[in-house]
């Protein structure tokens, strides 16, 4: 089934028009927020982890409080490794 | 009167208890508000593919936008491999976002400000794109976890930090949700209750506040569906296509 010509034309200048509306400023701002709040967690959780991952190893290696120690840097470090993805795509969606 | 800002997610049974091998599968409202929002997706998307015009009514226009959204979603963050995946995240989005909504009503319950619900999800989530990685891949799928062009000194602390960062994933995927859900819901009933408190003198600024958290609350709950989809296709873009 063909559209005609003149519907086409409408349809685009309707969709020009909404993604106008959609670049603007209120909706930027929501997902800044959204965005930042991504980066916290990606950070928190992997820390989270991390300890929890130390703390299980250090009950059955009976080597309190060693493990607890390094797996938290661990996490922490993975937690940088994760913001920092979550960075980069982040730039590459804009 | 409810002063209580916490008490809105109490989960309570409705009807008869019922216990099977001593698990408690009563009905709750936690439930209740389940079936209401899957039963609200199913009749809104019945009613959007009932007529099939070719210039689209209101309905139809907004289903229709729902599965562009998301079909767009998987194709530019998944790519073309990710395309039999359309049915779980379209429902997993649709989901997540009618129970945020339905969430949003007043004297209603917000299943997804429990982290259970979003553990369970994101669980799910988790161990369905690990398997699907080794299903593809063999054991081949391991080498996620050892990047390219590392010395080899470095190489065991980086496969520990990876293999960190890779089960960070369901926490911080099911944490984001419930956390933004549970805070904004909580605000919005303090906002509500200082209006009481305050009286008819005092209580037009939290009022104020309050009408301009709700807004809020509804874009952190497109926002956060939105996030949780996109997060999924990630994953699984992660497990279907390997290059490290």
């Amino acid at each position: 089934m063909t559209m005609p010509e003149d519907f086409k034309t409408r349809l685009k200048i309707a969709k020009s028009k909404i993604k106008k509306k959609l670049n603007d400023d209120s909706e930027n701002r929501a997902s800044f927020m959204g965005n930042a709040f991504k980066l916290g967690t990606e950070l928190v959780a992997a820390v989270a982890v991390g300890t929890i991952i130390g703390f299980i190893l250090d009950g059955w290696f009976d080597t309190k409080p060693w493990l607890i120690i390094i797996f938290f840097f661990l996490g922490a470090a993975a937690g940088m490794l994760n913001v920092i993805r979550a960075a980069n795509r982040m730039q590459k969606e804009d | 009167m409810a002063s209580n800002p916490m008490q809105q997610f109490t989960v309570y049974r409705i009807g008869p208890e019922i216990k099977i091998a001593g698990i408690d599968l009563s009905f709750t409202n936690a439930s209740l508000f389940m079936v209401l929002s899957t039963s609200i997706i199913l009749l809104f998307l019945f009613l959007g593919s009932k007529e099939k015009k070719i210039v689209p009514g209101k309905i139809q226009l907004m289903a229709e936008m729902f599965y562009n959204f998301v079909a767009k979603m998987i194709s530019e963050t998944a790519g073309s491999k990710a395309k039999p995946f359309f049915p779980f995240i379209f429902s997993l989005f649709m989901f997540v976002l009618f129970c945020n909504m339905v969430g949003m009503l007043p004297y209603s319950f917000t299943v997804t400000s429990h982290i259970i619900v979003t553990l369970i999800m994101a669980l799910f989530i988790f161990i369905a794109v690990t398997i699907i990685g080794f299903v593809k891949h063999g054991f081949k799928y391991l080498s996620i976890f050892v990047p390219s062009g590392v010395p080899a000194v470095l190489l065991p602390l980086i496969t520990i930090i990876e293999i960190i960062s890779y089960l960070s994933r369901p926490v911080s995927l099911s944490v984001r949700l419930f956390a933004n859900m549970m805070a904004g819901h909580t605000m919005l009933k303090v906002f509500g209750g200082f209006v009481v408190s305050l009286g008819i003198l005092g209580g037009w600024l939290p009022l104020s506040f309050s009408v301009a958290l709700t807004g809020l609350e509804i874009l952190v709950a497109f926002l956060q569906a939105y996030v949780f989809a996109i997060l999924t296709c990630i994953y699984l873009n992660d497990a279907l296509n390997l290059h490290h």
